[in-house]
């Protein structure tokens, strides 16, 4: 049990930043070598590259060409995305002193915390709600359903499982003490040594973890490549 | 593009399919890209007329995608080899191919897909693909493989030779004489005029009502002597962008290219078809395939309708008072931008133009798109589904003529009336044009050319 640990805590984290980052700078540079020849699709916008790349910003950050073609999916699939956006940024609090730099913006500590367990527990029962609807949507819309395969069902459920430990967690009795979690990020970051980090005790934590970086480390290998992609398939296709 | 001369082996077909799906990982970068970020979300299948047709698992587009993301994933991917079907990985079969043959000739290549992905995958490409892989098998469908063997023998895809097209040109000069009663010519092989003409396939010989249009065009204008027909190049159609084989595309572009030299004109003026239209301008001359060229590449709906705001052209509407609604070709409308065009000389010439929605470059594919509306044996498929959406969309908006500017989207349309029994005229921009202009003071007296 104690190797176990060490390794999702101790091991797995260098491995699977690792693995994300090389591979994602390897498919991003192979992307960039090959040719690519203009297709333009209209309407377009004009061909210089500022216009581009103003369209190609609000494809990532509106969805808009999903909102022009599927508004209920449009609803689920942004919202998903904006609040998966949210937690990662919430998420700073967990691995960093981040409420100093709140504090000399001027907010309380009370007010941080109420922020966090206010907007941050919305956020975890959200994420939660959208992704088991783009689950059932998944199962129920037959031109959905047909295209489905193993790794679109893996890549909802790992997230579900992530959001599910995340949210036992919150809302567990007693809240996951952050100062643990801060003081074992800054040693794993400081390459300090972390084999009896106290935040390792909690076998939930310990799951959480060891899940959120089998996705990093699957985000490369799988559909969800989407989020280096998207950024280079509008860039191709509305180029003139 | 013809039947191959001695027969491959199962060995030998699979390694071609296999070695030209493999060859994706060296682009283009789209298709490579395609390979690797569908998020299967099923937004295509909602906006493409096949599926709209018929929702069955065979017409859905990331499905029919995913036949040559399968094979790739499996020789390409090290997830695909490790976990086969996991990973979405399969191998090829080559009992498949039949099946082939007709999946890759049921998506329109329209590219409504692309518009409306939320990353922008644009299916034709894939469909390409699938028909290039068959082309190379010299598995073409035997209708658009002939099509393809006659344009490269003729130059035109009637097949029509030069006293025949000779021929046609003199009917169309008497009849514009005896509509306004005076000549109004039609210029052949003229060198040095400015502009070359370069009509779409059939339109000189079947629905010739808009080269007369773009005739009496010229005449108001003065420019009778500065406009040339050719009598070798009379029909602007390339199913070479079909059949996906980009030898043939280019070698039957290549024709029309030399001939424009030859001419020495300054614009090659290309007529009502979409696809001509965009290879020549999106794909010849922005790739620059024959390096700089001594001409521009224009299209003659923007050139009528600039004329008309100088207020050069005039009309009597009269002539046109049926309601007429205006189809976008896919080609025109989201893959050249050349939409208001159309709009400004039908709005001109016509008393009651209606829009059909959605329209421009959200438009659907009139069914026929991509080559299928030469295609005959699959007449059914074209009239029952994916020309479905198309019928529903006109007979929304009451018009009883449609326009459009190309003649793939105007036989199918035509086709499309008669199988559904809709009393609704199918024809050209310019056609409407033709019926309504005023040559000295007046109209023509119209001779019906239908009947
Ligand atoms: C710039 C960043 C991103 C953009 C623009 C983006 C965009 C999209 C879009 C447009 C879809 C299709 C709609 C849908 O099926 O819900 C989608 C699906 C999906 N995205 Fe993202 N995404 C991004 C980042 C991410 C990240 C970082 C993750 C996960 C860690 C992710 C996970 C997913 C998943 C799991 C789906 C499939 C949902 C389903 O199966 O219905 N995305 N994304
Ligand atoms: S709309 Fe795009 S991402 Fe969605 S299933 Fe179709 S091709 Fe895939
Ligand atoms: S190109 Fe047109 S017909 Fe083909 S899949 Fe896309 S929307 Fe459907």
């Amino acid at each position: 049990m104690d190797i176990l640990r060490f390794f999702i805590g101790g091991v797995l984290p260098y491995v699977a930043v690792l693995v994300f980052v090389v591979a994602m700078v390897w498919r991003v540079r192979s992307w960039m070598k090959l040719p690519a020849p203009a297709m333009t699709l209209f309407p377009a916008p004009s061909p210089e590259g500022k216009a581009n790349a103003i369209n190609t910003a609000k494809e990532a950050v509106f969805f808009r060409s999903l909102y022009k073609g599927d508004k209920p999916l449009w609803v689920f699939a942004w919202g998903f995305h904006v609040v998966l956006a949210l937690i990662f940024l919430g998420h700073l609090r967990v691995v960093s002193n981040i409420d100093q730099v709140f504090m000399t913006l001027g907010m309380t500590e009370a007010g941080i915390q109420g922020m966090s367990s206010g907007a941050g527990g919305a956020a975890g029962i959200l994420i939660l709600v959208t992704a088991v609807i783009l689950l059932v949507r998944r199962l129920l819309l037959p031109r959905v359903r047909e295209i489905t395969s193993v790794g679109d069902i893996l890549a909802l459920s790992l997230i579900g499982a992530i959001v599910i430990t995340g949210n036992m967690m919150r809302f567990a009795p007693e809240h996951f003490d952050l100062a643990l979690t801060r003081e074992y990020f800054a040693n794993l970051a400081t390459f300090g040594g972390v084999a009896d980090a106290a935040a390792l005790q909690n076998g939930v934590f310990l799951t959480h973890m060891c899940l959120a970086l089998l996705l990093l480390m699957y985000i490369p290998f799988s559909k969800i490549l989407h989020f280096g992609g998207i950024f280079f398939t509008h860039q191709l296709i509305r180029k003139q | 593009m013809s039947d191959s001369d001695t027969e491959l082996t199962r060995e030998e077909i699979k390694k071609t399919v296999v070695d030209s799906i493999s060859a994706i990982k060296d682009g283009p970068r789209s298709m490579r890209m395609y390979m690797e970020m569908c998020a299967k979300c099923g937004t295509c299948a909602s906006v493409c007329p096949v599926y709209y047709g018929k929702s069955e698992k065979r017409f859905n587009p990331a499905e029919r995608t995913d036949i040559i993301r399968r094979i790739y994933n499996k020789y390409n991917t090290t997830s695909g080899k490790l976990f086969g079907k996991l990973a979405g990985a399969e191998d090829f079969d080559p009992d498949d191919l039949e099946d082939w043959q007709k999946i890759w000739y049921e998506c329109t290549g329209c590219r409504r897909c692309a518009t409306f992905c939320p990353f922008g995958i644009d299916h034709s490409v894939i469909t390409r693909k699938g028909r290039a892989i068959l082309d190379k098998l010299g598995m073409t469908p035997d209708t658009m493989a002939k099509v393809v063997a006659i344009s490269l023998e003729t130059g035109n895809t009637d097949g029509a030779g030069e006293s025949a097209f000779r021929a046609a040109i003199d009917f169309l000069e008497e009849e514009m004489e005896e509509e306004h009663g005076t000549p109004i010519k039609i210029p052949i092989d003229k060198v040095g005029a400015k502009y070359f003409y370069v009509p779409p396939s059939g339109d000189v010989l079947v629905n010739p009502e808009a080269t007369m249009g773009v005739a009496k065009v010229f005449h108001v204008l003065g420019m009778a002597d500065d406009w040339t027909m050719s009598s070798k190049c009379f029909d602007g159609a390339n199913y070479g962008l079909f059949t996906g084989n980009d030898g043939d595309m280019k070698t039957d572009n290549k024709l029309y290219v030399d001939t424009a030299k030859e001419l020495e004109c300054d614009v090659m003026l290309m007529g009502e078809c979409g696809h001509a239209y965009r290879i020549m301008k999106m794909m010849m001359e922005k790739s620059g395939w024959w390096g700089d060229l001594p001409f521009k590449v224009e299209n003659c709906m923007p050139w009528t309708a600039d004329r008309i705001k100088e207020g050069l052209i005039e009309f009597d509407k009269s002539k046109n008072p049926q309601p007429v609604t205006y189809h976008d070709p896919c080609n025109f409308g989201r893959s050249c931008n050349i939409v208001d065009e159309p709009r400004a000389i039908l709005e001109a010439s016509c008393q009651d133009f209606r829009e059909m929605y959605p329209n421009r470059g959200e438009n659907w594919c009139c069914g026929g798109g991509g080559g299928l509306s030469a295609m005959d044996d699959i007449i059914e498929f074209r009239m029952e589904v994916s020309g479905k959406k198309k019928m529903d969309q006109i007979r929304d908006t009451g018009a009883v003529y449609v326009a459009t500017a190309c003649s793939n989207c105007k036989r199918q349309l035509t086709q499309l009336m008669e199988h559904h029994e809709e009393q609704i005229e199918v024809g050209g921009v310019h056609d409407m044009l033709s019926r309504s202009i005023l040559i000295n003071g007046k109209a023509a007296d119209r001779v019906d050319y239908t009947a």
